[in-house]
């Protein structure tokens, strides 16, 4: 939800007070459509100078910083298309748009079919940030220092895209183009999340590190998944998503390429660690120095995948 | 621009003018005159703005009111009931869980949103549900002790 | 509400309810910015966006032109106005209401606008034109102190007459340097040269912010005439009254501070704030302007001093210290505000609570770009024994002995000459440190839990003065029911000196809590006192109020000798009753025959001014002394540097309980605030921008970082000048934190951070180092 700003010295010599101010919100229309269309259009109407609202969670503090000022905020939580959270058993969990943070951390299915999920919201900001920010809204901000990211990107999680013609679907891996930026168009919605049921013999983690207070934004985030081939000792997939070491969240490919295809090994894992240290690429800021986050990863990697493949082993004997 | 918006706050019906960008916070306290809740980093990281809508605490000073239009919204002026004060109230008072009490009615709604989810939360499931409030006089050992003496009563 | 259970009397070391508590639990209580006073209009700030620039023009004339707009302030208005002196500040004379001649900090006040609504104010601050001129700016105290170093002020100019306690403290003209505090003791060399080992270490902390969640606010009205009244967040309002008055040339009695209960202070809410902008735009407006800041201009208004320390110590084999030098370096930042007592505070504790006979510090507040560091929780201390409690381990290490056997071998007693020469009484140090090591079983090795885990415990303690000399008056006001009204200047912001100040006039009387009303406090009505700061209020109003009291009792004792013709050596006031031999009065009964009927009033007074001389006939530094320990256990991960406080136990020297749980709540509130500046708080800039001036990236301590346990202990070791003995505790229990936590993580893992906060990176690669160094 945080938007750390390293403010930008005036370039001309007659200085306003705007950038040093955190002044109240502009004003701006707030329009409410019904449908998925109706807001589309809406949103293609004013020619990127509005966006959806539905939390408020993240807008509310671009905006509080003018860092963004839009002329419309189109209020998406009268359309009941993009509410609830459901399990089909083919598809898998499908998670509207508007599903809170709360409403996933305590939804009964999420629970039973990807406890991470429900794990990992539990340290998501606080209570009154989960209440209100939305499962959408945290993905299209393009947020750099979030947590959920990672774990659908090690799920294969995949997110519908409504826009004013067509619909489309897109592999949260390719939702982040950089820094706050996403493939989203001016005029399109992003309408829900669908995690994909996971193969047998899966097992996964995700370590959450803060450099400071327990709700401090992450420093280093961490999703490692593993699912084991009819062998139940060779990794036969292997996800490692690694976030708030680069502009967006990413695969480790060459780590996943290490344990990919073999039986897992301590060793393997340690590989894997050092592997993904070198494929981030963390920037020094408040949250720890640019060698540290990746000595972070290198421990947190090896831990992830140590977990996963026990899970991966425990569902393996467990189901058999 | 003013909508008018209908909100049910402490059991009162109330109808506001309210500009989009006002928040639920102003709407509460300049309009209503509730200023129990108050302003304290502006970016729902602190929870002294905490109001309760629809029974879930939320950060009012980040919230907008035309968002809240037909919602139920409790502050800590209703907390209380038939003259009496809450039972986290009187607890709060007996087990010195606040000192300058700007945090205060914060962290009252938030216990009792929490304590009507689950009336007998655990140590941990009291610290992930107000992990996230700010006391900056440290009386947070005292006010795990205050939730937790009407959790068990 | 919860109506009166039961009227007994007052007494001292019993929990009361705080008097405080039902209006703030219902949500009641009037903070500042809950309130608004007729006619009032909102004001802003315009602040610099450099950290050191030349104002080359300024132009305000567009924004009157703005509808809602009432005033405009700029240099113009307060420069060469015939009944404003611009300049001010509570030691030196170097802020201005507005900038005059050059910003020194970003976000320092260049011009400021009062209007109907808020929008109008922010669009006027857009309004106005300001043309600078950037200069080069010094951001640390390292490039202040440098030949050639730009000057944050080019002269600055000393008051005629200011805290007796500062008279000697003067800036060095031509530098940076704010002020120069220096001790010296003993031979130093001669030290030297008899220690069997040195250790010479430097060590660092950032600056850091008070984050109270009320952020500074204040309402001010000008009437005609001249009378200015101010609803201010203020921890001093005499101070504030002072200030305003030699600002606004007016006399004391023309200026009126009202204070309503403040939410937090922590020493960010002493000294002149923006009760000088808000009274001088209320004066241009010809109406009441309020003015609250936002959450960031609270962190151009005040900071902690970040500093430097280098200390040198000699210390014999069997662990006795012999010699210190000791020099300190703290970032005063653009204007000295109370920096030079700070420095002063911070070099008289670099020897920390120990015996060392030859002594060498220099302690300097030195001027940079940077926003103005100020009071806060500790004052000084904190920086001083982060260093003094770090190095004693460094020493225990090194000697192999145990580091609370060396503290105590080295710490003071009962009648130990403090470094002043000056006799120490009622000395509560050693009983302190033996409480924390056994809370948390020092020496008892704690199982491991993780093969990644490593366990360890560290202590430390300190010593620290309160403001001397300072003055402190109360007065009581004995109503004709036997109710009683407590006037003082005592600020509550959180402490609970309501409830304090009240059983300490109940105890003395004999009557209950719940007939005494402790009033708010307002300069036109309540007797002079100093400050709510220093850990002051219970030892200095706390006896003020206990004198008056006394007061009232020789009084009632008057009447009956007088009007009911007993003689004075047959009287006795106590358990709230006029004893006579055979016979008892009530107070009420001896009111109605003094005045005749049921009404009247009885004013007792009670005045308390401290020395700078002892009980000794000694030079006096402190009226009394804070002697405090901590301990913490810490667990930490060796792969990643992240730390898990487990425990932490806190003594102080109370003197004597008053209130327990409110001594309870001191403890461990203080220490909360002390955990989170030993962890994770630092303000951090980027070339002279503050760059993180909000809660999302200065982290404070949140519920969830709580310790499972944190242990609050009340040694009573009583001050016979103390209200039944009773000391101050505000700030003792913060100072000991960082350095007992960073004396656990070196047992635990064995490095040793000198750089506050101790964030897991800086653990992370000391380990780090130390396995490359092992190879």
């Amino acid at each position: 939800m945080l938007v750390f700003v390293v403010r930008v010295r005036p370039d001309t010599s007659t200085s306003t007070s705007d950038d040093h101010e955190w002044l109240r919100m502009k004003d701006f229309e707030y329009l409410e459509p019904t449908t998925v269309a109706e807001a589309c259009a809406l949103l293609r109407q004013y020619k990127g100078e509005a966006r959806p609202y539905a939390g408020g969670a993240y807008l509310s503090i671009v905006m509080k910083q003018g860092l963004f000022q839009p002329k419309a905020l189109v209020n998406i939580k009268k359309i009941g298309a993009l509410k609830g959270i459901r399990f089909d058993p083919s598809e898998g969990l499908v998670i509207g748009a508007l599903a809170t943070h709360r409403e996933l951390e305590t939804s009964k299915l999420a629970k039973e079919k990807f406890p991470i999920l429900s794990e990992v919201e539990r340290e998501v900001a606080n209570i009154r940030v989960r209440n209100v920010g939305t499962i959408g809204g945290n993905l299209a901000s393009g947020e750099p220092l979030t947590d959920l990211a990672q774990v659908f990107i090690a799920l294969d999680a995949r997110v519908g895209i409504a826009g004013p013609s067509v619909t489309r679907v897109l592999a949260v891996e390719k939702l982040f183009l950089d820094f706050y930026q996403t493939a989203l168009a001016e005029d399109e919605i992003l309408t829900h999340v669908v995690v994909p049921p996971l193969p047998a013999r899966s097992g996964i983690e995700y370590i959450r590190f803060s450099s400071s207070s327990v709700v401090d934004k992450p420093c280093v985030g961490v999703c490692a998944r593993i699912s084991l081939g009819a062998d139940k000792k060779s990794c036969a997939t292997v996800r490692i998503a690694l976030g708030c070491v680069g502009p967006t969240p990413i695969r480790a490919r060459k780590a996943e390429e290490i344990l990919a295809g073999k039986t897992f090994s301590p060793q393997a894992a340690a590989q894997a660690g050092a592997a993904a240290a070198e494929e981030s690429s963390p920037t020094s800021d408040l949250r720890g120095s640019e060698k540290f986050k990746r000595g972070i990863v290198r421990v947190l990697v090896r831990r992830a995948a140590e977990k996963a493949y026990e899970r991966a082993v425990h569902a393996s004997t467990s189901s058999a | 621009m003013k909508k008018q918006i209908h909100l049910r706050v402490n059991g009162m019906e109330r109808a506001l003018e309210v500009a989009p960008r006002t928040t639920l916070l102003d709407a509460v306290r300049d309009q209503l005159g509730l200023t129990a809740a108050k302003l304290g980093c502006d970016i729902q990281v602190c929870g002294a703005c905490t109001l309760l809508v629809n029974g879930k605490p939320v950060s009012a000073c980040s919230y907008l009111a035309v968002d809240a239009d037909g919602s139920e919204v409790l502050t800590t002026e209703g907390l209380g009931a038939n003259g009496e004060l809450h039972p986290l109230q009187e607890a709060f008072m007996d087990l010195g869980a606040l000192q300058c009490g700007y945090c205060t009615s914060g962290f009252l709604l938030t216990a009792k949103a929490l304590l009507d989810e689950n009336p007998r939360p655990s140590d941990v499931e009291i610290r992930d549900y107000l992990g996230g409030n700010f006391c900056r006089c440290g009386c947070y050992q005292e006010i795990m002790q205050a939730i937790k003496s009407v959790a068990g009563g | 509400m919860s109506g009166i259970k039961q009227m007994e009397p007052a007494d001292i070391g019993k929990t009361f309810r705080r008097l405080d508590y039902e209006t703030k639990v219902t949500g009641r209580a009037q903070y500042l910015a809950d309130m608004s006073v007729a006619g009032m209009c909102h004001g802003k700030i315009l602040r610099s966006p450099y950290p050191h620039a030349r104002i080359v023009r300024i132009d305000a004339s567009k924004a009157l032109k703005i509808p809602g707009v009432v005033a405009t302030l700029t240099r113009d208005d307060i420069l060469n106005h015939p009944a404003i002196d611009p300049y001010y500040g509570p030691v030196f004379k170097d802020q201005t209401i507005v900038a005059v001649e050059k910003v020194r900090h970003v976000g320092d006040p260049v011009a400021a606008v009062a209007a109907l609504d808020l929008d109008a104010a922010e669009e006027a601050l857009r309004s106005i034109e300001v043309d600078y001129e950037e200069l080069p700016a010094v951001l640390n105290v390292g490039d202040a102190l440098k030949p050639g170093a730009a000057l944050v002020h080019d002269s600055v100019k000393v008051p005629e007459s200011g805290f007796a306690d500062l008279a000697e403290l003067k800036p060095v003209e031509g530098t940076n340097v704010c002020t120069h505090f220096r001790l010296n003791r003993g031979d130093v060399q001669k030290g030297f040269a008899e220690s069997d080992r040195i250790f010479e270490d430097t060590f660092t902390l950032p600056a850091a912010q008070h984050s109270f969640l009320e952020t500074h606010a204040c309402i001010a009205s000008v009437e005609p005439g001249r009378r200015i009244t101010v609803w201010a967040t203020t921890q001093n309002p005499f101070v504030v009254r002072t200030q305003l008055a030699n600002i606004f040339k007016v006399p004391v009695s023309k200026v009126r501070v009202v204070v309503p209960y403040l939410g937090g202070g922590y020493g960010g809410k002493v000294y002149p704030k923006i009760e000088p902008i808000t009274v001088a735009l209320a004066l241009k407006a010809g109406r009441p302007v309020r003015l609250v800041l936002t959450r960031e201009e609270v962190f151009y208004t005040i900071t902690k001093h970040a500093a430097v320390i280098r200390m040198k110590t000699g210390v014999k084999n069997d662990g006795t210290l012999v010699a210190r030098e000791c020099e300190i370096h703290l970032d005063t930042g653009a204007y000295a505000e109370i920096g030079p007592r700070v420095a002063k505070k911070s070099g008289y504790t670099a020897a920390g609570p120990y015996k060392i006979p030859n002594l060498k510090i220099d302690s300097y507040s030195v001027y940079t770009n940077k926003p103005p560091a100020g009071a806060f929780r500790g004052f000084g201390v904190s920086q001083s024994a982060w260093a003094v409690e770090s190095q004693m381990d460094i020493v225990a290490a090194a000697l192999k002995l145990d580091p609370l056997a060396l503290r105590k071998q080295n710490g003071y007693d009962e009648g130990d000459k403090f470094v002043t020469e000056e006799t120490l009484r009622a000395v509560g140090l050693k009983k302190c440190l033996d409480e924390v090591a056994q809370s948390i079983e020092w020496g008892k090795r704690e199982e491991i839990t993780g093969a990644n885990v490593r366990r360890g415990k560290g202590l430390a303690c300190m010593i620290k003065a309160t403001i001397t000399p300072s003055i402190s008056s109360a007065v009581v006001k004995l109503n004709e029911d036997a109710s009683l009204s407590i006037y003082t200047g005592t600020v509550e912001m959180g402490q609970g000196s309501e409830t304090v100040l009240a059983q300490i006039a109940g105890k003395e009387l004999g009557i209950p809590i719940e007939t005494i009303q402790v009033l708010g406090v307002d300069t036109d009505v309540v007797p002079y006192d100093l400050t709510t700061s220093s850990s002051r209020s219970t030892f200095h109003m706390g006896k003020a109020v206990q004198l008056a009291a006394q007061d009232i009792k020789n009084q009632l004792k008057q009447i009956v000798v007088r009007d009911f013709g007993i003689p004075a050596e047959q009287i006795e006031v106590a358990g709230g009753k006029i004893r006579l031999p055979e016979s008892v009065i009530e107070y009420k009964d001896a009111m109605s025959k003094r005045f005749g009927m049921q009404g009247g009033t009885l004013v007792g007074e009670g005045q308390v001014k401290t020395s700078t001389k002892n009980e000794f006939g000694e030079k006096s530094t402190s009226a009394f002394w804070f002697l405090a320990a901590g301990a913490a256990e810490v667990e930490v991960d060796v792969e990643t540097g992240k730390l898990r406080l487990v425990k932490y136990a806190t003594a102080v020297d109370v003197g004597k309980a008053i209130n327990p749980l409110g001594c309870r709540q001191q403890l461990a509130g203080a220490a909360i605030t002390g955990i989170g500046q030993a962890l994770f708080e630092e303000i951090a800039y980027d070339n002279g921008q503050l760059i993180n001036p909000n809660f999302i990236d200065y982290v404070i301590p949140s519920l969830g970082d709580m310790p499972p346990v944190i242990d609050p202990i009340s040694v009573e070791v009583p001050d016979p000048s103390g209200p039944f003995g009773a000391k101050g505790i505000g700030e003792s229990a913060l100072i000991p934190v960082a350095p007992a936590i960073a004396n656990a993580v070196f047992d635990a893992v064995g490095v040793r951070i000198k750089d506050l906060p101790i964030k897991a990176e800086k653990i992370f690669l000391a380990l780090r180092d130390k396995d490359e160094s092992g190879r």
